[in-house]
């Protein structure tokens, strides 16, 4: 690989022989000597006031360091995002099964679950509110006696956020623009309502973290995506200095949205403070599903258009089963309503987001980000709308497209894809617009279905800073908050590094990312790290070759490479002996106008075609070709890009057919791996391709934009609407069950004459 | 807490090992206990495959395994695979088709396919889903690991089947 192209190269990854030799170290691996391990009681019930903690027992068992309680008062302090309502530990009230009321450190795991044994609590029941209904209706109890303290950010034009604005709902969200009288001048109203699955993250690294106190130094080494929104979170949880926090992230096992923020690394500290040892907490993978999940919603729909297939007007209200705690709901509610129109020409949008309490496992982030729930609805009810209107729904979507470079919203940045693009990729790949093909399907019980999703990337009030040094013996290091994953982040920033300083990508170095040696960045979301950190790494770098071309031009050398402004191969040679640091900084700007504070800095579009095969009598729907796509801007690493796009296409898939983190009775159903139906190699579709489109449009540098989500936004959608494309029958709900499907074609039997969509 | 132990002698990477091990001590602990990093513990259910280690070339759990289970057995983890730095068709195959991204359930693939391909080398790509349906990948989307498997599979017969 020649010194000058790195960037738009399938580099094999950085990380790459650690990963099959198996000698990758991740947060699960660490240890310290002396290290004591923990263990937390959850409490069985959904909802229970929490009567009486006896820990005598467990305390006195040999073995074990310290238990701890929510009446111990350093264990009540709250965090969350816009939202300060969790409890380190729970203390007069139990919000789900699965809350945290007591903390063990012992010598060894085992002592310290068998110390979980002898703690006795006496809980009093209250009334489970285990999904939204039950929620909000008003003689349902309050999840929250007093409202948590909390503040909505302050958006832009047409958008509004109120932190509790009525009982069990913990945050609202509301965008509109444009009059809501255009409803009148339109020839059809249609209301449909779907509703939206929750999945789980199912990371194979569970949530762990090590933590140690020493001198009032906080020092953990956890799996998560933020550590400096972690460091800030833990400075004001523990009352000290930001400077007396230092997180550590090694490259994470998994993680797609549920490692932000706290989870494991409270509990781990609380237990440090107390022993004066470090602790680990590692949470088992059950664990996992009373932690985060994906948010279910149930979205309304109420779409006004013209005859002939305009789109006239849209008001959405979505509901959000945000779980027992706020987590990141109130983030994901203002996306999920924001994207809800979804790409295309509207004279009035009204969307509102609810972020209801439940009795239940908080829900949080999760890849797609409130986007796979609205593209869910908008996409499904387009097709709905088509099909009433009799018009081809690939017509309708063509007919009401926004296109490259036109906003949004008002105010908010144009569009940076050409989304007619991608859709006819799609549809040529199934060979949409072949009439005998389309007879030949739906002959067999076959049909084809679309669907373009759309989300705003690149996350908002994000800087992102970065480090790149150069030493006397020529050693390059980028020194960046962005946490590997997997999705290849250390990998592709490298590879911009190499690129502009002209080296082989094999002699950069990533630092470990350390929140005492790397500078500021928000975190490892929003599909950010190679738009946004990549605009920092690319500053940074290119001050570097600044520094450097200065440096050769005064010891009477001549620095160019092949362009003016690069360097030619051996320049390090030229240097030797000089150390150069350069630094890069990147943050979108506040802007009033618009909706959400900020103009979106690109745009994610994902489309989607599907073939399916529909059995009349079962229900099963089998999924024969599935094609997903996506626009990069331009791919840094082409694998890394296509391994996204796969991944998240499969997630999308798992979410429309095969998962469900579900309560049955009560209970939590799906509260393990062994009881969770997780996608698994027999689910992937006959046939299966993954397009990476270059647009070019991206702000990333070379023209790259961030990726990785769009595969999720688009599945669902277009599985169902290829399904109602064989066999007529509309399917609202995910997952498509067969049981769904039979009730759907049941439906649409006994009601031919309204077409139900 | 039962404290009754076992005497266990296991072939494990080749070397003999004796010891006396806590009857209740599961083989996962026991091999991260000696060092074999690679050895990982996701679901703790034998569910999953991410703790995939072989017995006598056939993929078990290591979760769900005791350690007097497999005396005088051969045990084989990724530590046991290649010589020095060199990999295994089947990890270079993984390495060449981006058949990773958090890596985390990549040893319990590397040795199931491995497991696979010493007893069929020259699996259809259906054969190759169904032997790993047992491993769970929440990164990759699983397509380029199956490319992987037969890439691998089509390596060794080039070689000669040499493993």
């Amino acid at each position: 690989m020649t010194a000058t192209s790195s960037v738009g190269a399938p580099l094999q990854r950085a990380d790459a022989y650690a990963k099959v030799a198996g000698s990758l170290r991740y947060a699960v691996d660490f240890e310290l000597p002396g290290m004591a391990q923990a263990a937390v009681l959850r409490s069985p019930h959904p909802h229970a006031r929490i009567v009486r903690i006896d820990a005598e027992s467990a305390r006195r068992l040999p073995g074990v360091l310290a238990v701890l309680t929510g009446a111990d008062p350093a264990a009540r302090s709250r965090y969350g995002w816009y939202i300060k309502d969790q409890p380190i530990l729970a203390d007069r009230v139990a919000r789900y099964a699965g809350d945290m009321v007591a903390a063990v450190a012992a010598v060894d795991s085992a002592t310290a679950m068998a110390a979980l044994e002898l703690i006795d609590v006496v809980y009093e029941p209250l009334p489970p509110l285990i999904d939204l209904d039950s929620a909000l209706r008003p003689d349902a109890p309050a999840i929250f006696e007093e409202p948590p303290r909390g503040k909505a950010p302050d958006y832009g034009r047409g958008a509004s956020g109120w932190v509790h604005p009525e009982k069990n709902v913990c945050y609202r969200f509301r965008y509109t623009t444009g009059d809501s009288a255009v409803f009148g001048a339109c020839d059809h109203v249609f209301e449909d309502t779907f509703t939206f699955s929750a999945m789980q993250h199912y990371h194979l690294e569970p949530f762990v973290t090590v933590a140690s106190v020493a001198d009032g130094l906080i020092e953990v080494w956890s799996s998560n995506q933020n550590p400096f929104a972690l460091r800030r979170e833990l400075a004001r949880l523990f009352d000290r200095d930001e400077e007396r926090v230092r997180v550590h992230v090694p490259p994470v096992g998994g993680a797609f949205g549920a490692k932000n923020l706290c989870k494991a690394e409270p509990v781990a500290i609380l237990l440090a403070m107390a022993t004066g040892r470090p602790v680990r907490f590692c949470m088992t993978a059950a664990e996992s599903f009373l932690t985060q999940r994906q948010h279910s919603a149930r979205l309304r729909l109420r779409t006004g258009v013209m005859a002939d297939g305009t789109l006239i007007a849209r008001r959405c209200e979505v509901l959000l089963d945000a779980g027992a705690y706020a987590d990141a709901s109130p983030l994901v509610s203002e996306k999920a309503a924001y994207r809800a129109p979804g790409p295309y020409r509207w004279q009035h949008v009204d969307t509102v987001a609810s972020c209801v309490l439940t009795t239940t496992t908080p829900a949080g982030p999760f890849r797609g980000f409130g986007a796979p729930q609205a593209s869910w609805a908008s996409e499904s009810q387009l097709d709905m709308i088509a099909r009433r209107l009799d018009i081809d729904p690939y017509q309708l979507r063509v007919k009401n497209l926004r296109e490259l470079g036109e906003p949004y919203m008002p105010g908010d940045s144009a569009l940076d894809s050409d989304l007619r693009s991608g859709l006819d990729t799609v549809a040529d790949a199934l060979g949409y617009h072949d009439p005998r093909r389309r007879a030949e399907l739906r002959r067999a019980g076959r049909g084809l279905g679309l669907a373009v999703g759309f989300k705003d990337s690149g996350g908002g009030r994000k800087p992102a800073s970065a480090r790149v040094s150069v030493s006397g013996d020529g050693q390059v290091t980028l020194r960046c908050g962005t946490v590997e994953l997997g999705q290849g982040a250390h990998t592709a920033l490298r590879q911009v590094v190499a690129q502009i300083l002209a080296v082989p990508f094999g002699d950069v170095r990533f630092a470990p990312v350390d929140t005492t040696s790397v500078p500021y960045d928000q975190g490892t979301y929003a599909s950010s790290s190679s738009a946004v950190m990549g605009r920092a790494v690319a500053e940074a770098t290119e001050n570097v070759r600044g520094q450097v071309r200065e440096v050769i031009t005064q010891r009477g050398g001549n620095p160019s490479g092949a362009e003016d402004e690069g360097l030619r191969p051996g320049w390090r040679r030229l240097v030797s002996g000089h150390e150069f640091e350069g630094s890069g900084h990147f943050e979108v700007a506040s802007d009033v106008n618009a909706p959400l504070g900020e103009k979106c800095l690109f745009w994610e579009p994902g489309w989607g075609g599907a073939e399916v095969e529909v059995d009349r009598e079962t229900g099963r729907v089998r999924l024969r070709h599935l094609v997903v796509c996506g626009d990069a801007g331009r791919m840094i690493n082409p694998q890394l890009c296509h391994g996204q796009e796969q991944g998240s296409a499969v997630m999308g898939m798992a979410q429309a057919i095969v998962e469900r983190f579900g309560y049955s009775d009560g209970a939590l159903a799906t509260r393990d791996p062994l009881t969770y139906r997780v996608a698994t190699f027999g689910d992937l579709p006959d046939e299966f391709r993954c397009i990476v489109q270059e647009q070019g449009h991206g702000p990333g540098p070379f023209g790259a934009k961030g990726y990785g989500e769009g595969g999720m936004l688009v599945v669902a959608a277009a599985v169902a609407n290829a399904v109602h494309d064989a066999v007529g029958a509309r399917v609202t709900d995910l997952p498509l069950t067969p049981e769904r499907v039979l009730d759907a074609l049941a439906k649409a039997e006994s009601e031919p004459a309204e077409d139900s969509g | 807490m039962n404290d009754a132990r076992v005497p266990v002698s296991i072939d494990l990477n080749g070397a003999t090992v004796t010891d006396t091990v806590p009857a209740h001590q599961v083989l996962a602990d026991y091999l991260r206990s000696r060092g074999i990093a690679s050895v990982r513990v996701s679901c703790d259910q034998g569910v999953c495959g991410a703790c995939t280690v072989l017995v006598d070339g056939v993929p078990a759990a290591s979760c769900a395994t005791f350690v007097f289970q497999v005396d005088d057995r051969a045990v084989r983890t990724l530590e046991g695979l290649a010589g020095g730095d060199d990999l295994h068709p089947v990890q270079q195959a993984f390495v060449d088709r981006f058949a990773f991204q958090c890596g985390y359930c990549t040893p319990g693939m590397v040795l199931t396919a491995v497991a696979l391909l010493e007893q069929e080398p020259e699996p259809s790509p259906e054969r190759v889903s169904q032997w790993m349906s047992g491993n769970v990948c929440r990164c990759t989307g699983y397509a380029p690991i199956v490319d992987a498997v037969l890439d691998a599979a089509s390596r060794q017969q080039d070689s000669g089947g040499r493993s």
